[in-house]
């Protein structure tokens, strides 16, 4: 496996050879993170990680688990409330980068007259709708061609844990982001996880200490990379615990 | 004005509420530390300290200058820490934070006032030449307990330090490097450590070693520093809401088990580099007598 | 003897390496793209902040030429029109010195300049912060006794070849091209053109490089160039972020 991975650095140029080969109905190429287009058929690459094509969508991309998070349209994130100013919000999707801004009309349910109250510090779960490079990232907490939450909006109880970009990605994945010690936990635990590309998980549960456990274990996941057989031990281990 | 990122509500709220049921976010005892380690460096004098994921390096330096004309007999020490971006994008240069100023003034009364180090013996010729001692200390991850972690990190850079040799004809004195003949350990007197214990509950929840989140929930810390014979050098408390008198000894036999622990710990660490670095010598020897 | 690294070793910091070679011990930090000041801010390109601590004592003029090198050098490598308006801020933390640094004949801050270099590439690729290429940078001085360059020598190498006629540091891009070079002392431009072949030989891949098809890697890693060095780190890199896919 991980001989066949192709190891790139900023600058490589990719080669021909090297991309998709399209067997989908999709016919233009997507270019994914960390590469660039130069003009008129140059593909060089922006960041170090391993090449990764998919080519059913006829996609390439640099794959990579480190840096900051940066938004992009259709993430689904977890972001802090910072203070409201006229019609929106100011949330944080990382510390220290510039506030994206969430209206205050974007929830389920929301008019003019009941708007949401939101306190300095809290949480919600939503979604990027845009992200120029000239302009500050917004966010929304409603589907806008039905109105409803899907399950986006602030998050009350329960306790937030910080997890790498990658683990949050594989937790998103809807094919089995190969993270069994969840289901092992929730066969018999009861509890909820949200998870935010930007690298937070939150976790949900009845009492502190399954919220604790759940929210250890993936850390856990993620820190030590444990495969199949590690994640069933660390299952069993954490059921036993409570 | 960058400035660090404050705690969420429900993370404030969580930590609240399972300390109320005796549970630490990572699993450890309301009188435990976190994982300490603690590497030397090649050179004589630098010490690398991890507790948990704060990590602190200090260097220890030495210079010769002139005696301040007031202290004649004396040496100088000076104990320099200054945050950088590094450990967090919140710290500034050149502008420090209240946190900063709080670390560099209780390591002051911790470790420079409390005479840990003997300055006399940094003394070459009164009111002429001395040695300059200087102690860097470098914040390069930031996960809260920087007083309690730069507080080791110096203590066992001094401890670990050599100074050259000097020899002293009359009013002429002459530094010998290093090659020339071998450095010579300073004279310390005591070790000072600190003991950081963060307060919740009004003041009837204690914990030791609080990391960054759990500092951020506090209502206030109390800081103690004395050394393994239970001799105490300060006690700081910064504001935040009253304390009772009975609780603060009760910290104080707490602070001194800890201190015992981590002095232990340190001469433990300090005894094998020696080896280290003994084995290194007498092999150099055994060399140069076959050469011979 | 290749420089000894670890990448992302920090916690709290966007991404950050450790690197030691020579003697030199630096810890480099990257944080970006964040908030940037409004007086630093630049309408179409990123604002690139360098800072360099000295292991000793708080930052004199020295650091301060240091870190407007590194800047130029930096500058031109990472893609700053791809994040307008953002901060990207590199620490670098000099936290060992070889002993004999102060009296090895050449200008201090040339010596360090080609291991700041690197932290600071490092730390950038940790971060995952767009880059046009990589960089790859060395010392070379020519001593007064003989002609022939001593490239990337330790601090040892230089106090036996004092005196020192002039010294060189020059960096170059991924794909060979210079993108900096300081020089110090007396050189005629024929020992200037043999020093930056002697550099370029240690720094870029070899003709005919290994690219992208490479799958056999160069066995005698310690003869390869500073570039073979640099994929071999990122190899690692990678390998350790792709583990949990072949872990058991």
């Amino acid at each position: 496996m991980a001989a066949l991975v192709t190891v790139v650095l900023p600058g490589d140029e990719i080669p021909r050879s090297s991309l998709p080969t399209p067997t989908g109905k999709k016919k233009t190429l997507t270019l994914g993170p960390g590469l660039r287009h130069i003009p008129p058929d140059t593909i060089t690459t922006t960041i170090a990680g391993a090449l990764t094509t998919d080519n059913k969508k006829n996609a390439i991309w640099v794959d990579t688990n480190s840096g900051r998070y940066i938004p992009a349209v259709g993430d689904l994130v977890i972001a802090t409330i910072q203070n409201s100013v006229f019609e929106s919000f100011n949330c944080l999707l990382t510390p220290n980068t510039p506030f994206a801004s969430l209206p205050q009309l974007a929830f389920e349910g929301a008019t003019r007259k009941t708007r949401p109250v939101l306190a300095p510090h809290s949480l919600v779960y939503a979604r990027v709708v845009s992200n120029g490079q000239h302009t500050s990232p917004e966010i929304t907490c409603v589907d806008p061609s039905t109105g409803k939450s899907e399950g986006l909006g602030p998050l009350k109880s329960g306790m937030i844990f910080n997890v790498s970009l990658g683990m949050a990605r594989r937790l998103l994945l809807k094919s089995k982001g190969e993270v069994i010690v969840l289901e092992l936990i929730g066969a018999k635990v009861g509890f909820e996880i949200t998870v935010g590309r930007n690298g937070i998980v939150h976790v949900d549960g009845a009492n502190v200490k399954t919220i604790l456990a759940v929210g250890r274990a993936i850390q856990e996941v993620d820190e030590q990379a444990l495969g199949e057989k590690g994640q069933k031990k660390l299952a069993e281990r954490v059921l036993k615990s409570l | 004005m960058p400035r660090e990122v404050e705690i969420s509500i429900i993370e404030r709220e969580f930590i609240q509420n399972a300390l109320q049921e005796g549970i630490r976010r990572d699993g450890r005892e309301f009188d435990a530390f976190r994982p300490l380690e603690l590497n030397f460096g090649d050179e004589y004098g630098v010490a690398d300290v991890q507790l948990g994921k704060t990590r602190v390096i200090v260097r220890i330096s030495v210079d010769v200058v002139a005696p301040p004309p007031e202290r004649k007999f004396d040496g100088v020490f000076q104990i320099v820490t200054e945050f950088s971006p590094m450990a967090s994008p919140a710290f500034e240069v050149g502008r420090p934070t209240d946190a900063e100023v709080i670390l560099s003034r209780v390591l002051e009364k911790a470790i420079r006032r409390s005479n840990a180090l003997d300055t006399e013996s940094l003394c070459i010729i009164a009111g002429l030449k001395c040695f300059a001692l200087r102690a860097d200390v470098h914040i390069v991850d930031h996960d809260g307990g920087l007083i309690d972690a730069s507080c080791i990190a110096v203590m066992a850079a001094l401890q670990h330090f050599r100074r050259p040799d000097v020899i002293v004809e009359g009013e002429k004195a002459t530094v010998l490097s290093t090659r020339e003949r071998d450095p010579i350990p300073l004279s310390i007197l005591h070790q000072p450590l600190s003991v950081t214990f963060s307060y919740y509950e009004e003041g009837n929840l204690f914990l030791v070693d609080a990391d960054l989140a759990e500092e951020q929930v506090r209502q206030g810390e109390i800081i103690i520093t004395m050394n393994r014979h239970g001799e105490i050098c300060q006690v700081n408390k910064y504001g935040g809401a009253p304390v009772e008198p009975l609780d603060l000894l009760n910290l104080n036999n707490v602070a001194l088990q800890k201190v015992k622990d981590i002095s232990k710990f340190i001469q433990q660490k300090l005894d094998e580099d020696a080896k280290k670095r003994d084995a290194g010598g007498l092999m150099a020897e055994l060399s140069a007598e076959n050469a011979r | 003897m290749h420089p000894t690294t670890q990448l992302s070793p920090l916690h709290r910091a966007d991404g950050s390496a450790t690197y030691t070679s020579n003697g030199y011990t630096i810890i480099g930090a990257v944080n970006g793209p964040i908030e940037v000041q409004r007086r630093d801010e630049l309408p179409t390109e990123a604002t690139l902040e360098v800072n360099v601590r000295p292991a000793v004592g708080v930052g004199s003029p020295r650091e301060r030429h240091l870190e407007t090198l590194l800047h130029g050098a930096l500058r031109s490598v990472v893609l700053t029109e791809s994040l307008p308006r953002s901060l990207v801020q590199i620490t670098l933390q000099v936290s060992g010195m070889p002993s004999e640094e102060g009296d090895c004949g050449v200008s201090s801050s040339l010596s360090i300049l080609p291991h700041l270099l690197h932290t600071a590439l490092l730390a950038l690729l940790s971060a995952s912060i767009p880059l046009s290429t990589i960089l790859t940078a060395a010392l070379v001085v020519i001593p007064s006794s003989s002609s022939t360059p001593l490239v990337s020598p330790t601090a040892n190498q230089l106090l036996r070849a004092k005196p020192i006629r002039s010294a060189h540091v020059f960096a170059f891009s991924g794909d060979g091209s210079l993108l900096m070079n300081e020089s110090d002392g007396v050189f005629s431009l024929q020992e200037w053109d043999e020093a930056v072949e002697a550099t370029e030989e240690v720094c870029c891949k070899e003709e005919g490089g290994v690219g992208l098809s490479e799958g056999m890697e160069v066995d005698g890693r310690e003869g390869g160039s500073l570039d073979t060095w640099l994929r071999e780190v990122v190899r690692g890199k990678v390998n350790w972020e792709m583990r949990w896919k072949t872990a058991r």
